[in-house]
């Protein structure tokens, strides 16, 4: 067995450096493959539409510092691959997210279809102060749509998740989307809904005075080249 | 290596020695700057002569110093100076260096905030006295003072004291005033005291019996001290003092008569009485302006030396900041190697769990297989001794070429198509930066190092990332070929985060620069930095064992 460094204690540790930040908040993004998660993810961190994203393997990252009751955060997003051959690495990456953002395309049932499954995932991984924020993506192609709004909304109401239709390609609502689920889980830390100290809560609070970060002690092994 | 790596970010970060040196010698400068200030401060008093011996013969006089009875005794005089602004004062200082036997001990006593004791020694001073008549006006008139004003406490500032001369001579309150705050500003501990004590310790000691046995009433301690400064009796010029003060008097007119006088000089005795209220010797004050006994408490003194320490202060913040600037841990966690290997750990734990499943699940027999197996794996990712296998580029390849290919062949047997484009791409922009930037300073270099270091080992981890995640959804799983490829790999890579900093260093050492000791400094950290670097590299590397041994059970 690896005596590695607790991940959360590790990065606990890395990002009590000097940033100008006071919480990172995990995000992460799940849905079947092509509702436009990497999308919404590059609409969000550098406000363009990737016309052909290609297939995501296994996790990407992105990360956007954003204000919350004036209050600079951290989101450090995990951006899925949808494809299901991946489900079992994806779900390994459940674990310490403070925000789940649940995608379907509207204009393909199957991956509404599929929310249930994706839920049950999100609530059996995370934690239950894991804010889990619908999305329903393409809401420009309302032409083609395959599922209502009501529907859908309603679904959210019953399952107590919050939900938007938004479109990666316009930009509707994906800011809103984002910001909403980083207010919330906010509400729950000033709320005492959330522990901090918790290694799975998702949120890390950066200590006010930077010191320097410890250099992550070396996996202990033997059969170091060094 | 591993172990000594906590050392290495240390340093790297730290190496800063220089800092620490510019920032003593700034700090010793700076007092210089205000030692010399005080000297300043001084020769404003019209009194550099004295003031200079006085600081000579601190030393011998230290006992005199701390007898609070000399510094209320030269704060007169002093005072005086000040509100009169005439050039008497200097004579007067002058004539208190030669011996005199006059009425010295009645000042003396004033010091004393007993009344009872300044009583007594009145009634000696009229029997001893040649200007008895006018001394024994004087310190009557103090002696009720005294006692009138026993309650007096701190509660009493300076206010009070300025209301008692107006009430006094209304026409000197201003130049009482400003003699007041100008004897606040210079500083209570007058050199005087020491200066005279020293003359005087020449001077006969037939007086001390009588002073002595004057003060019997007093405690010991005070006593004794009064035997050191008791010489100080038969030197002080006081009729002389009272001659030019007299002399004084008849230039400046009728207006100031020998009563403001008094006043002044209860003034004078008030304060000091008031500001040693419970602190003889003024210890304690001098202690709360975080001066020496020695040293004057001097606004304008405080306030610079609280400006450069807030220079200083600045001046560390913007180092700070500057290291921040080139720290590898955050440099490495904004090229996405942090969450990276966050991520790998987490597919490594979760792997360990399945097979730890497995052997739990496994029979007798078969879990000494799987054990085997997993140890088998780990024998295979040994990395092998640095065998020197010429890996030089061929003549017609570039160096981001050649990493390229020495990526793919040890990789080949992986059965995984990686995507090394963004290790390589890095690698031709830290060549093209270097032959483009000729006349690049050391710091550019060095932040340019640190940095380019960080990124290449995120892109490192990341591959190893990506890699335990397509292992993860291989069909055919090959694990002796993979953990071959893995093992060669890391090599690779290893050796590409030395021949960064090989890179980085050299540059540094051919650039020409007064600074040898910084660039050093540079150095070092570069190669401490990719110390880290091959650490993180190795890490990623053990985090993948699972997963190349789960496709073996």
């Amino acid at each position: 067995m690896l005596a590695v460094l607790n991940s959360h204690e590790m990065l606990q540790i890395m990002t009590s450096g000097p940033y100008n930040y006071s919480y990172i908040f995990k995000y992460i993004i799940i849905g079947d493959m092509g509702v436009g998660k990497s999308c919404l993810l590059h609409q969000f961190t550098d406000k363009k539409f990737m016309a052909d994203c290609p297939h995501t393997i296994g996790v990407e990252f992105g990360t956007r510092i954003i204000e919350v009751a004036g209050q600079k955060i951290k989101l450090q997003i995990w951006d899925t691959a949808g494809q299901e051959r991946f489900r079992a690495v994806t779900r390994s990456y459940y674990r310490g997210a403070a925000g789940a953002l649940m995608v379907y395309d509207i204009t393909r049932r199957s991956t509404y279809n599929h929310l249930s499954s994706w839920l049950t995932d999100t609530r059996n991984l995370t934690n239950p102060s894991t804010v889990i924020f619908l999305i329903g993506n393409k809401s420009d192609l309302d032409g083609q749509r395959d599922v209502t709004y009501e529907e859908a909304k309603q679904f959210a109401d019953e399952n107590g998740l919050m939900f938007v239709e938004a479109s990666a390609k316009t930009g509707q609502n994906v800011e809103e989307a984002f910001l909403e689920t980083a207010k919330k889980i906010y509400q729950s830390i000033q709320d005492g809904r959330l522990d901090l100290n918790a290694a799975e809560s998702g949120v890390q609070h950066k200590p006010a005075s930077p010191g320097r970060p410890l250099a992550a002690p070396p996996a202990a092994r033997d059969n170091c080249s060094c | 290596m591993p172990s000594s790596d906590s050392e290495d970010f240390e340093s790297a970060d730290e190496g800063s020695p220089e800092t620490d040196k510019k920032v003593r010698k700034k700090r010793t400068s700076s007092s210089h700057y205000s030692d010399s200030n005080s000297q300043e401060t001084n020769t404003g008093d019209k009194v550099t002569a004295k003031d200079n011996s006085q600081k000579v013969n601190v030393e011998p006089n230290v006992e005199a110093k701390t007898d609070g009875w000399d510094d209320f005794d030269i704060d007169c005089p002093v005072e005086n100076e000040k509100l009169t602004k005439v050039k008497e004062t200097k004579k007067l200082t002058k004539e208190a260096d030669k011996p005199q036997s006059t009425g010295w001990d009645d000042f003396d006593d004033w010091g004393n905030d007993d009344a009872t004791a300044t009583t007594a020694v009145t009634t000696e001073k009229t029997q001893t006295d040649k200007s008895a008549a006018d001394i024994k006006e004087l310190t009557d008139r103090l002696a009720s003072a005294t006692s009138k004003n026993s309650g007096w406490g701190w509660g009493w500032g300076v206010d009070s004291l300025l209301s008692t001369a107006s009430a006094g001579i209304t026409t000197l309150t201003s130049q009482v005033s400003q003699g007041i705050s100008t004897v606040l500003e210079t500083g209570i501990g007058a050199p005087d005291p020491e200066e005279l004590a020293r003359i005087n310790a020449k001077t006969t000691e037939n007086t001390e019996q009588k002073s002595s046995s004057e003060h019997k009433s007093i405690e010991p301690s005070v006593v004794q001290e009064k035997e050191q400064t008791s010489p100080n009796e038969g030197s002080f010029p006081f009729g002389s003092l009272f001659s030019g003060v007299t002399k004084f008097v008849e230039t400046t007119g009728t207006k100031v008569i020998a009563g403001g006088l008094d006043t002044l000089e209860t003034i004078g005795k008030k304060t000091m009485e008031v500001l040693q209220d419970g602190d003889p010797g003024l210890a304690k004050k001098r202690a709360m302006l975080g001066l020496d006994p020695g040293e004057k408490p001097v606004l304008s003194q405080i306030l610079r030396e609280a400006k450069a320490k807030a220079d200083e202060e600045d001046k560390i913040r913007e180092e700070k900041r500057e290291a921040k600037e080139v720290h590898y841990e955050n440099l490495f966690d904004d090229f996405e190697g942090l969450v990276h290997l966050e991520a790998l750990e987490m597919l490594s734990k979760q792997v360990n769990m399945r097979i730890e499943e497995r052997l739990r699940a496994a029979e007798p027999e078969k879990k000494q297989d799987i054990k085997e197996t997993m140890q088998q794996v780990v024998e295979l990712c040994e990395i092998p001794e640095d065998e020197e296998d010429d890996d030089e580029a061929p003549e017609h390849q570039s160096k981001p070429d050649a990493l390229h290919d020495r990526l793919q062949t040890a990789t080949q047997d992986l059965g995984l198509k990686l995507q090394f484009q963004p290790i390589v791409k890095q690698y031709t922009d830290v060549l093209a930066w270097l032959s483009s930037n000729s006349n690049l300073n050391e710091k550019a270099v060095y932040k340019r190092a640190v940095s380019s270091l960080a990124q290449a080992t995120a892109l490192a981890v990341e591959i190893y990332h990506k890699t335990a995640e397509m292992l993860l959804v291989k069909t055919r799983r090959s694990t002796a070929d993979e953990a071959d490829a893995m093992t060669q790999m890391t090599v690779v890579l290893t050796k590409h985060v030395g021949e960064l900093a090989t890179l980085f260093t050299a540059n540094m050492n051919s650039i020409e620069t007064d600074n040898k000791d910084q660039v050093n400094t540079y150095i070092t950290n570069i190669f401490l930095e990719s110390g880290n670097s091959s650490t993180y590299i190795q890490n990623a590397f053990q985090l993948t064992l699972p997963i190349l041994q789960i496709g073996a059970v």
